[in-house]
């Protein structure tokens, strides 16, 4: 814990940040990420959308896992759900991107809300078992509704439009996905600024206890879901506008895994957790892949021989974080910051 | 001033800031030594090459095929670049692993076109073909060719760039229909296929073709991909009693267990695949239930020692232990847009996806060095040639057991 911020009322106990320093911060890494385009590769442009809406997704899951303590394996899904619902809309009636998104979210918010019902008699692994099944049948509903889904060949949508702009490459992308993203990461860390938040967290903590208080546990767990399913939705959105093809094998299983790990890995109940976790996850393996290309010149045919030990190391670096720091990326960024702040003392 | 005093002098750093410090000059030289590497990868393209990229699956489920491809265009590249290049110009194979997921395709083609300009990429699947082909076109400067065989690539008006070494799985049912017509004229055909995009690919047209044929589809069966209890389906392929039961949309799993419980209940049912399940180890490693497993091979296994094939022979040279059907397919891709690019420039027109296209399309009648065993075209975005190949397990050989049959432009 840092010393020094004793809290004086309870505006600066509910403040974002601890120092005025930590907005400055804030600020820069605004300026970063406008400049960004200007600067960047169409390579590292594509990274940032795509690493963005990893983000939105798991903020969305942490706030149902991390913050609610409600295991889920649907995010997948969830995001399917958002991305048919956004390609149809945009094939079919060619409405405006930001409304297709909204309801994007909003279809799979509702879908959350469903899949959220068993929530009230099973948690923990239960109910990560009810998740895998309700992916399931969500599966089973991309590949055979056809006249909406196109089937297993998918939707092939065309791009999106604003104001006149056409939004076809990560160039573009980038001004519609990462503002998006700020917001719903805005949006998640003032959430828990607020008594839904807090009944969340009141939840996980021990949800009998929470009853006890007056928080009405259907209510709180299928918001929860709602709000954890739009974040997935309107990713799965962003998604679909990103790669302009959805088929039901673009959210696969793996890929809720995927979140569920990123999360784990960046902390959960943490918003910077579920940012650093996303950012890792979609990340660490493309930087391995940089060091193998960058064994090339001596190693011959480095990247068939490197590929399968690219794999392990990352298996590797998960498994290493959740041994040596369960609390994720988030505590080792705040073990990080407090060095700095206590030097030369140890923390 | 004595050593001590000016060592008093001077202010502590504590070991906390000097392993910060070390952090700080590591990750700052990792960094300069990643520019530097970037620039220098990027930079290396000599004007005159010309690069190859790759979304290439070397790790994921499909790394089995990623791998023999990747190691095709290794050799092609080789071959051509150890006698002399094209008209001069080396050619520069610039692969990135995959593992089979969309994501990381896209990435992997983000990456080789902002270091390089290639004119020739290889990419690994259906949903990478079509995510990317919007990105295909608007680049213009390339040609692609991928794992991909699905009859939805296969449209030249939609795929203008893109191309496959072989017929799509549309065409390979054609090609099976036919041999099967032309064995048992009339006979009664089962379609079991997996429920994905690549299983259900064929079978609508499928059927077409087979009533188009005079066969009679008596059922079509559906199963999860890589199923392992099929029991039920076994008992609806006995109910249906087909002459001919085709497989598509697998790679191993459940063909061989659908023929053992098939041979328990005395069926006599003959078994059929296409390419992606007609490799020698797969259907060898099926083991005594593949005998007599039939399937459409585009290309003659690394084994054949036909008097036609020097380029197999070549192949043997190289490496001498069995190459898979993948290899073949990732050797012929590379093979043809060699041939592409070659034409291109001898017609003294600039490399670009449209002029190159333009030139693969020009192709007729080409030798492939016995990869295909008889002369090839590509008027289209496919090569509608094939062979049916059969089990021999006592061998452990795929053996042909038809000519190669060549479909028209209708597929008929």
């Amino acid at each position: 814990m840092r010393i020094g911020t004793a809290k004086e009322s309870y505006a600066a106990d509910e403040s974002l940040f601890d120092t005025a320093v930590q907005w400055r911060w804030l600020l820069v890494f605004f300026a970063l990420l406008l400049i960004f385009p200007f600067i960047a590769t169409p390579y590292w442009l594509f990274m940032a959308c795509l690493v963005a809406i990893n983000v939105a997704s798991a903020t969305g899951l942490n706030i149902l896992t991390g913050y609610t303590g409600l295991v889920s394996l649907g995010q997948a899904a969830f995001m399917g759900v958002g991305a048919y619902t956004v390609a149809w809309l945009e094939i079919n009636l060619g409405t405006p991107v930001l409304v297709n998104l909204v309801a994007g979210g909003l279809m799979a918010g509702a879908a959350g809300m469903l899949v959220g019902v068993p929530s009230l008699r099973v948690k923990g692994l239960y109910l990560a078992i009810a998740t895998i099944a309700a992916s399931v049948i969500f599966h089973f509903i991309f590949a055979n509704w056809t006249s909406v889904t196109g089937g297993v060949s998918g939707l092939t949508m065309p791009p999106g439009t604003i104001f006149g702009f056409t939004l076809d490459e990560p160039r573009d992308l980038y001004w519609l996905i990462v503002p998006i993203t700020v917001l719903m990461v805005i949006g998640a860390a003032n959430l828990f600024r607020t008594r839904i938040g807090r009944a969340f967290i009141a939840i996980r903590d021990r949800d009998i206890s929470a009853e006890v208080l007056g928080i009405r546990l259907l209510r709180f767990k299928l918001l929860s879901f709602a709000l954890s399913s739009f974040y997935a939705g309107v990713a799965g959105g962003l998604w679909a506008y990103f790669f302009r093809v959805v088929t039901p094998e673009s959210f696969p299983l793996l890929m809720s895994i995927f979140f569920l790990a990123a999360i784990i890995v960046g902390g959960m109940g943490s918003i910077l957790g579920a940012i650093l976790g996303a950012a890792f996850m979609t990340m660490v393996p493309e930087v391995l892949k940089m060091v193998v290309n960058w064994l090339s010149p001596w190693l011959p045919d480095a990247v068939a021989l490197l590929s399968p030990v690219r794999v392990m190391v990352f298996g590797a670096l998960i498994v290493g974080f959740l041994l040596f720091e369960p609390q994720g990326l988030a505590e080792m960024w705040r073990r990080l910051r407090r060095q700095f702040h206590l030097w030369p003392f140890k923390t | 001033m004595t050593e001590e005093t000016q060592r008093q002098g001077e202010r502590p750093v504590s070991p906390l800031r000097r392993r910060l410090l070390g952090y700080a000059a590591a990750t700052a030289l990792a960094g300069l030594l990643g520019l530097a590497g970037q620039n220098q990868i990027g930079s290396a393209q000599a004007a005159e090459e010309i690069v190859f990229g790759g979304s290439i699956p070397l790790t994921g489920v499909f790394a089995f095929a990623g791998e023999g491809v990747h190691a095709g265009i290794q050799d092609w590249v080789q071959i051509v670049n150890e006698g002399g290049g094209i008209e001069g110009r080396m050619l520069r194979y610039e692969p990135e692993d995959t593992a089979y997921k969309v994501d990381a395709s896209v990435a992997a083609f983000k990456r080789i076109t902002s270091q390089f300009q290639p004119n020739l990429y290889y990419g690994d699947s259906t949903a990478f073909s079509k995510t990317i082909n919007p990105e295909l076109e608007r680049n213009g400067r390339m040609i692609m060719a991928g794992a991909s065989f699905a009859t939805e690539l296969n449209d030249p008006d939609l795929f203008p760039l893109q191309f496959m070494a072989g017929p799509d799985y549309t065409e390979m049912f054609g090609i099976l229909l036919r041999h099967v017509a032309d064995t048992q004229p009339g006979a009664r055909v089962a379609f079991v296929y997996s429920d994905t995009e690549f299983g259900r690919d064929p079978i609508e047209p499928g059927r077409e073709r087979a009533e188009a044929l005079g066969l009679e589809v008596v059922e079509t069966i559906v199963t999860p991909p890589g199923s392992v209890d099929v029991s039920t389906e076994v008992l609806k392929l006995r109910r249906a009693r087909p002459d001919y039961a085709i497989f598509h949309g697998y790679v191993q799993a459940p063909i061989p267990e659908f023929i053992s419980q098939a041979r328990q209940m005395g069926m006599e049912t003959r078994f059929m695949g296409t390419f992606w399940s007609m490799d020698h180890t797969v259907v060898m490693g099926m083991g005594e239930v593949a005998d007599g497993f039939m399937g459409v091979m585009p290309y003659r296994y690394y084994y054949d020692e036909a008097a036609d094939a020097p380029m197999l022979e070549r192949i043997r040279e190289m490496r001498p232990e069995y190459q898979s059907t993948a290899y073949m397919q990732g050797f012929l891709t590379a093979m043809l847009m060699t041939e592409a690019v070659e034409r291109t420039l001898a017609a003294g027109q600039d490399l670009t996806g449209s002029n190159l296209k333009a030139a693969l399309n020009s192709i007729e009648d080409f030798d492939t060095g016995g990869i295909i065993g008889v002369p090839i075209s590509l008027p289209g975005n496919s090569i509608p040639v094939g062979r049916i190949y059969q089990a021999d397990t006592a061998a452990q050989k795929m053996v042909p057991v038809s000519d190669w049959i060549r479909l028209d432009q209708t597929g008929g």
